[in-house]
Parts: C-alpha cells; structure tokens; sequence
C-alpha cells in the first residue's frame, strides 16, 4: 500500500465513521429533545406496536450490532394458541426477529424449554409458523441435556449453580421476550420469571428452594440487553398454564432494565381481580433490592406510543 | 438381483417407513397402518372375537382375494416377517454345505402346525379371547421393530448427530445442530426380542421355519392357494439335478422335482433361476401333475387343537386378573390400567386389540406402554397411559389413529378432550406440599384442564393443591411431574373413565353433566363443577378481596 492509497482509505474509513456517528444521531434528534425513555409502552397490533416500541428507544440498532449472535426468549412452554395467553404473541416474536436482522444479526435464536412436548408448544404457540421462514433463524425448544451447560451462580444465595443452554452462553445479544401472564406460585410470570426457561431443570424452583429468590439468583447471570413484554392481551389468571380469563390490552412494554418493565406490566394489569404495584410482587421486589433494576415506576421516565 | 428381491426389499423398508412416520404428526397422505390391515390373521381374527365387521381392517380380504389367483405372494413379497427371515437366512448363508432333505416330503414334519395353531385361535376365538397376538407375523414385526430396534436406531443416530455437531454449521446443516432424538423406553422390550430371536433361531433348523411351520396366517394364505392361476412346470429337459429342492426357501417341491406344494409356493421364481437347464417356468393356466395330500391334517389332532384353544380361552377367563365383563373398573383392576383415550369397552378393547404396538410407537410422550399380566393374561402388550413416566397429550389424537382393529376410536381432537381416561387423586401423605409444608405445586402448574388448585387449607401455612375431580381428564401430567421420588403423591386412578363403543364422547360428559363451559375467551375448556351441575348458582368466581385466593408471590401489605 503506498501513501496516496493509505491516504485515500483512510479518509473513507473516515467518512464512514463519521457518517456511522452521524446518522444514528439523525434519528435520535427527535429524541433528542426529551430525555430518553426507561420504559416504554406501546399501544397497539401486537406486531406494530412491538416495533414501535423498540423505535422508541432509538431502533434495534442500539441493541443489536452487525454480526451478532442473537437469542431471544419468547414464552413458548404450552402448546396453547396464542389467544389463551400463555404464550407470547408470535407477531411480536417474529418483528423483533425481523428488527434483529434489519439491525446485521449474524444469526437469530429463538429459544425457550418448554414446559410440554416442545414440537407441540413450538408448533401450536405460532412461533414457529412465524419464524421459522425468516432468514438466519431459528426456533428451538431443545430439551436434551446436551444442550445445556452447567454454571456457577456466585451472587445466588438460594440457586449457586444451575444448567443453562450453551447457545444463549455463546450469543451477544438475550432479548427476553415474555407474555405476561400471572402465576400461581409467583403471582405474576414475566420477564425475570421468564428466564427460567432458559434452564434444564427447574424441579428446586418449586422443591427445595423459595422460588422468588431463586428466580432473582438465576437474573443475575441471565441480563437481558433488552425486555419486551407482551402484552397484547393478559393472562389474568389461570396461570401459568391456563386456561384462565384472558384480558386483552393491546400493549407492548419495553425496556433496557428488566425489572422496570416487570413491574411496569404488573400496573398496567389486572391481577387475580386485583391492581398491583411491582413492590408487591415478591420476586420483582427482590430484584429491585438486589440491583438488578428499578421497580419504582413513578421515578421513571415512561414514554407512552402508539402504533 | 432377482425379480422377488426388486419387490421385497422396497416392500420392507417401506413398511419400515411407515413406521418410522407413525409419530406426531402424522403425514395426512397416507394412513401408516396400512400393511397391518393387509394381514388375514389380525383381520378375521379380532373381527371374529369381536363378533363384529371392522370396515378398517377389511382391506385383508382383497388380500385373500388376490391369494386365490397368485398364490402365497403375501408371504414373499409384502411380509415383513418373510423379509426379516430370509434377510437372516442370506446372513447365515454357508457355501457348499450339504443341506439336509428340504423336500416337500423330507422336511415335512412340522408342516402341519400351523394349520394346528390356527385351528386353536380359531376355538379361543369362539370363546371369546383373542390369542392372534402372539401369531400375528405384521403384528410380531411391527411390535418388534418398534420396540426393540427403532429405540436403538435413534440411540445410534444421537451418536452420529453428538460427534458432528460441531460441523453442522459449517457444511450449512444449521437445523441439525439443534437434532436430539430423545430415546423412547419401552416395557416388555427384553421378551419381545427373545421372542423374535426364536423365531430366528428356528431359521437355522429349516430356513422360514416360522412360515412354513408355525404362521397361522400364512395357513390361511395355505388354504386359499392351492390352485393358484401361475404355477411352476417343469420341463422334460430337467435332469433331476435336485438344486430346486434344496433352495427352495420353503421346501415346496417334491421329492421327484416336479411336483410342487402350491399351497407352499412363494412364487419366489428362485428354482426358475437357478435351474441349469431353464427346465423351470411359472405359467398361467397350465395343468401340471399335483403334490397329494398337499394339506394333510389329522382330524383327531386338529379336535385336540380346537380344545386346546377353548381351554385357553376357559384359563384366561377364570384367572383372577381377567377383566370379568370389564366395562366398569372391577374392584380387582389393576389402579394403575389407564386405557388410551377413545379405547373401546374393555372386553371389546381385549378382543379388537392385535398388540402390534402402533399406538406405543408413535406415542407422542411414550405415556402409552405395553402391559405384562396386567390386564389378565390375555391382555398382555396391550396399551396403557404409564402417567408416572409421561402425561397424555391433549392436543395429540395419534393412538386412535394408527389403530388398525379401531380398538383405540379414530377421534378428532375435540371428541378427544371429553374422552375422560381416569381421574388424579392426592396422596397427602406423600405430597410434600400437604405433609411437609413445602411451597410445591408443580401438578397445578403443569395441569392442561386446570383441574388442581393451590388453596390455603386450615393447619397449613403453604397452599396445598386440591383436585377438582369433575375438571380432571385423567391425562396424567401431574403425576409424571411429582417431584417426589419413587411413586408420585398424585395419581391416576381409572375413576370416572369414559370407554364407549360408539356415539359422541361430546355428548356422553354432557348427559354426564361434565359440560364444558366457556370461560373468558377460552371456550369450550372447563368441566362445570358440581355445584353448578347441581344447579346451586352462578360458575364460582374468584372473589376480588378474597386475599387467601392469591398465589404466594405477592405481598398483599
């Protein structure tokens, strides 16, 4: 290379960065103008509000880089149809599979270990209808051990090591994508509850250990970059399994801390006939204590959009 | 490769194929329990218990049909049994070994057995008890390659998939990274396959020892082809060289090579390939000197073999495990015989039932196992929901399906849902939630029916899960997901099974007042409770200040 091309190139390289730096903070500006929001809730169709949301926060470029290996953890674990609300919408699971690639992901996993036959949840939630045409994806319930891989939890203090499956230990990016949906163990199942599904076994969740710090332990390994929470529509009760009354809401909740966006779906629904803040679920609040986010919404700058 | 191979080889993996297709889901083009319903035995035999004409499985008598004009074909082309054998015999084929005397005559002996066995099925099924299942050679093959060698295939194919998972991605098989069969158990998987290997064994005494011998069905196929329209002639320029006797797969030529036992012949066209001089050919419509007595049965032996079979039938009747009538669970029914959804009445079930092991195989969640004595002795391999192992999939109807005799009804998957197969019952003893004061309640979470509920009960500071006996279809996922070890603290009990030989299961739990009530935007899911079949008011709904009705995890301060 002589010095008229190093010259030449590195003025491309630095237009181009330049223009990288640029045109994202085009789109932003007319963010710019408010603060960015913590959370963000969107009202409408399943699949446009899902983008919206995400469009919120500035695109899915924010979260998702060229060449990344994405996962995302929808709720797939019972082979209901989508309207019994124990699943996750597949149009929200598929727009962010869509944004994912739009955004240069290298490869998409959609993953969860369901709780049923999983060719049956799989087929039966959508998702995998949605899906599985969309280019470098994947839809997977992998249930065999081979599959998982054993990790240490050093800040568990009830959970200190679990199984969790290789390839969301091997991805860059976890978008935890849940229903939300209420529990009969722990109130409501959403975002921090949802990651259990990335486990092998969960028989000490409910056995041996107390379930709502084990599932605050396993949040300390398992961060999603981003929490969508779908809901579109709400298991009010009759949870987790169904079938329950279902309330349809027409929402998309996002956020980049997990447990502002737990506790932000508790107060948007209606739970077991009842309203509740995220304080009062005992999971959310452990996390909250913990650090792994806020559940205060009122401190929060929540940005409410319409698709 | 000769004519009966081009057809027997493709015939036999496509049997396999179709079994390998019995499995959720099922393919929609083709029904894959097509070959059984091929087999005369499995046809006249459960139609003949069962005193009924079951339209399914009639397709054998086209088969017979076609016997009557092209001989034993069946046995040499399209059965699986006769493929496995000779498979076995070119396995073991030895070289310039003299064979002993395979001559119609010569390795005669034990020719008349089967005619014997199948006059003993005949006399235990006029009694009522159906034995074909231990003679069946479809049914034999299929239970065979299901339970013994299918479990061990997908066994070697997770080896191969372990080993190469690292390279799928890279050669573009991204999907087959993500493969793992999981490996189906199965009970009685040891005896099944002693019992073939017998048969094998035998092969080495005579090859097909098993068809020329013992088949009852291919006694039947015997009967029916005796004067078939292609039959073998031989030549004048045979020089009684003997090698069509001593190949003949079936020992169906006489002594004096030109005689033939039609009723024996395969038309396997093999003494037609290897006669040196071309003396041999198979022609329609010709008359050539016949083989006498070609079915020699002593009528003093076959009266033995009648009563033999009666008192089989008599033996099964009177042992205590005999379902007696059986339509209603009997106080000495095993509690742990949960039939497949749809199974028809019990005695009906037994009689229909050929335990070729189709509903096993392509179980969605392995539930449905094979039972020993269970069931009486005639009983034996006849299914059973094992819900400590696997729950009965609700949105599955594969069973009834691919059962060739519709022992296990055909049902949609809506009739499938009121098909109640027992009811779960909570052992509070075992149950850690109510002995032990653990916050357990895994059989709520998992329930499809939403049949158990986790209540604060006096005494207890956990909620305890309580059956609502009425919404409980029997499916059994809360049993195969008790943590407790050994024998689950919920069980299910064949209580308030639905078994009926015809007419709308729909319709029956609504006469039964299990109505299923719409609830939310979920139609059509919930058994009414019996309150509200009693008429006493409104569906219960959860009271919206009622604090003991929300699940632990919140804080109610």
């Amino acid at each position: 290379m002589d010095r008229r091309e190093f010259l030449k190139r590195s003025a491309q390289a630095a237009a181009l960065g330049a223009a990288s730096v640029a045109l994202p903070g085009m789109v932003g500006r007319v963010w710019a103008a408010e603060k960015e929001p913590d959370i963000v809730v969107a009202d409408g169709r399943p699949g446009l509000a899902t983008r919206a949301a995400v469009q919120a926060f500035g695109g899915m470029g924010r979260f998702v880089k060229q060449g990344d290996k994405v996962v995302i953890k929808p709720n797939m674990s019972f082979p209901n149809p989508p309207d019994w609300g124990t699943t996750t919408h597949p149009d929200v699971v598929k727009e962010l599979t869509k944004m994912c690639i739009e955004a240069g992901a290298s490869s998409v996993l959609i993953l969860d270990n369901p709780l049923r036959s999983a060719e049956l949840c799989l087929q039966r939630s959508g998702v995998k209808k949605a899906c599985t045409d969309l280019p470098q994806t994947q839809v997977q319930g992998p249930t065999n051990k081979a599959f998982y891989e054993e990790v240490k939890i050093p800040q568990g203090r009830a959970l200190t090591s679990t199984m969790i499956m290789k390839k969301v230990l091997e991805s860059d990016v976890l978008i935890a994508a849940p229903v939300a949906k209420s529990h009969s163990a722990t109130g409501v199942s959403m975002a921090l509850k949802g990651m259990m599904g990335l486990i092998y076994d969960r028989k000490d969740f409910h056995l041996n250990l107390d379930i709502d710090v084990a599932v605050v332990d396993l949040c300390t390994v398992l961060k999603p970059n981003l929490t969508i929470i779908d809901a579109s529509r709400i298991l009010s009760e009759g949870g987790p399994s169904g079938p329950g009354k279902v309330i349809p809401m027409n929402k998309i909740i996002a956020s980049k801390d997990i447990v502002a966006a737990d506790s932000m779906a508790v107060e948007v629904g209606t739970w077991y006939g009842r309203k509740f803040k995220g304080r009062q679920v005992k999971h959310i609040q452990n996390a909250n204590q913990r650090g792994l986010g806020n559940m205060d919404i009122s401190s929060q700058t929540v940005k409410e959009v319409s698709a | 490769m000769r004519f009966q191979r081009l057809l027997q080889i493709p015939l036999f993996l496509f049997f396999l194929f179709l079994l390998w297709l019995a499995a959720y889901p099922l393919p929609a083009w083709f029904e894959v329990d097509l070959l059984l319903r091929l087999d005369p035995l499995i046809a006249l035999g459960s139609m003949s218990v069962a005193r009924t004409f079951i339209p399914k499985a009639a397709w054998a008598f086209l088969v017979l049909g076609m016997t009557l004009f092209l001989g034993r074909l069946f046995c040499g082309y399209v059965c699986p049994m006769g493929a496995t054998l000779d498979f076995w015999d070119w396995v073991n084929r030895r070289k310039g070994k003299p064979k002993r005397d395979n001559s119609f005559e010569g390795a005669g002996r034990f020719r008349g057995l089967k005619y014997l066995i199948l006059v003993a099925l005949a006399g235990s099924a006029a009694a009522g008890i159906s034995w074909i299942f231990l003679f069946s050679p479809l049914s034999l093959m299929t239970r065979f390659y299901s339970f013994v060698v299918y479990p061990i295939c997908l066994m070697i194919a997770n080896l191969f998939l372990d080993l190469l998972r690292p390279v799928f991605p890279h050669l573009g098989f991204e999907n087959l990274s993500y493969v793992h069969y999981s490996v189906p158990l199965f009970n009685t998987n040891l005896f099944v396959a002693f019992l073939v290997l017998g048969i094998l064994l035998l092969g080495l005494i005579q090859p097909r020892f098993w068809c020329r011998n013992l088949c009852p069905a291919g006694a039947i196929f015997a009967l029916f082809s005796r004067r078939p329209l292609f039959r073998r002639m031989v030549s004048d320029k045979c020089t009684s060289c003997g090698r069509c006797v001593r190949a003949c797969p079936m020992g169906a030529i006489g002594e004096g090579f030109v005689k033939t036992a039609h009723s024996e012949c395969l038309t396997c066209l093999q003494c037609r390939d290897l006669c040196p001089e071309g003396a041999i050919t198979f022609r329609a419509g010709v008359k050539v000197p016949h083989l006498s007595p070609e079915i020699n049965l002593d009528r003093r032996r076959a009266l033995g073999a009648g009563a033999t079979g009666l008192a089989a039938a008599a033996l099964t009747r009177t042992n205590l495990h005999h379902l007696h009538g059986g339509d209603n669970p009997q106080p000495l029914r095993s509690s742990g015989l949960i039939r497949p959804p749809g199974a028809v009445p019990e005695t009906d079930f037994q009689a229909r039932c050929v335990r070729c092991g189709e509903c096993i195989k392509g179980c969605l969640t392995n539930t449905l196992q094979p039972v020993w004595f269970e069931a009486g002795l005639s009983g034996m391999w006849t299914p059973k929901i094992t819900a400590r192992l696997a729950g009965c999939e609700q949105g599955c109807n594969l069973c009834g399906q691919v059962c060739p005799t519709a022992a296990i009804r055909p049902l949609t998957l809506e009739e499938k849902l009121f098909a109640k197969v027992g009811t779960a019952r909570i052992d509070k003893t075992r149950c850690i939630a109510w002995e032990q004061d653990k916050k357990c309640l895994i059989c709520d979470e998992i329930c499809p029916y939403n049949a158990i509920v986790s209540q604060f009960a006096a005494g207890h500071p956990v909620t305890v899960p309580v059956i609502d006996e009425d919404k409980c279809n029997g499916c059994g996922y809360c049993e195969s997901r008790c943590p407790v070890t050994g024998e689950a603290a919920i069980v299910v009990e064949p209580l308030g099974e639905l078994r009926l030989a015809s007419g709308s299961y729909k319709e029956k739990a609504k006469e039964l007042g299990l109505v299923f009530l719409a609830k939310g935007r979920v139609k059509e899911q919930t058994i009414l409770n019996r309150d509200q079949r009693e008429g006493k008011g409104a569906p219960e709904i959860p009271a919206a200040k009622d604090e003991k009705k929300l699940p632990a995890g919140f804080i109610t301060n």
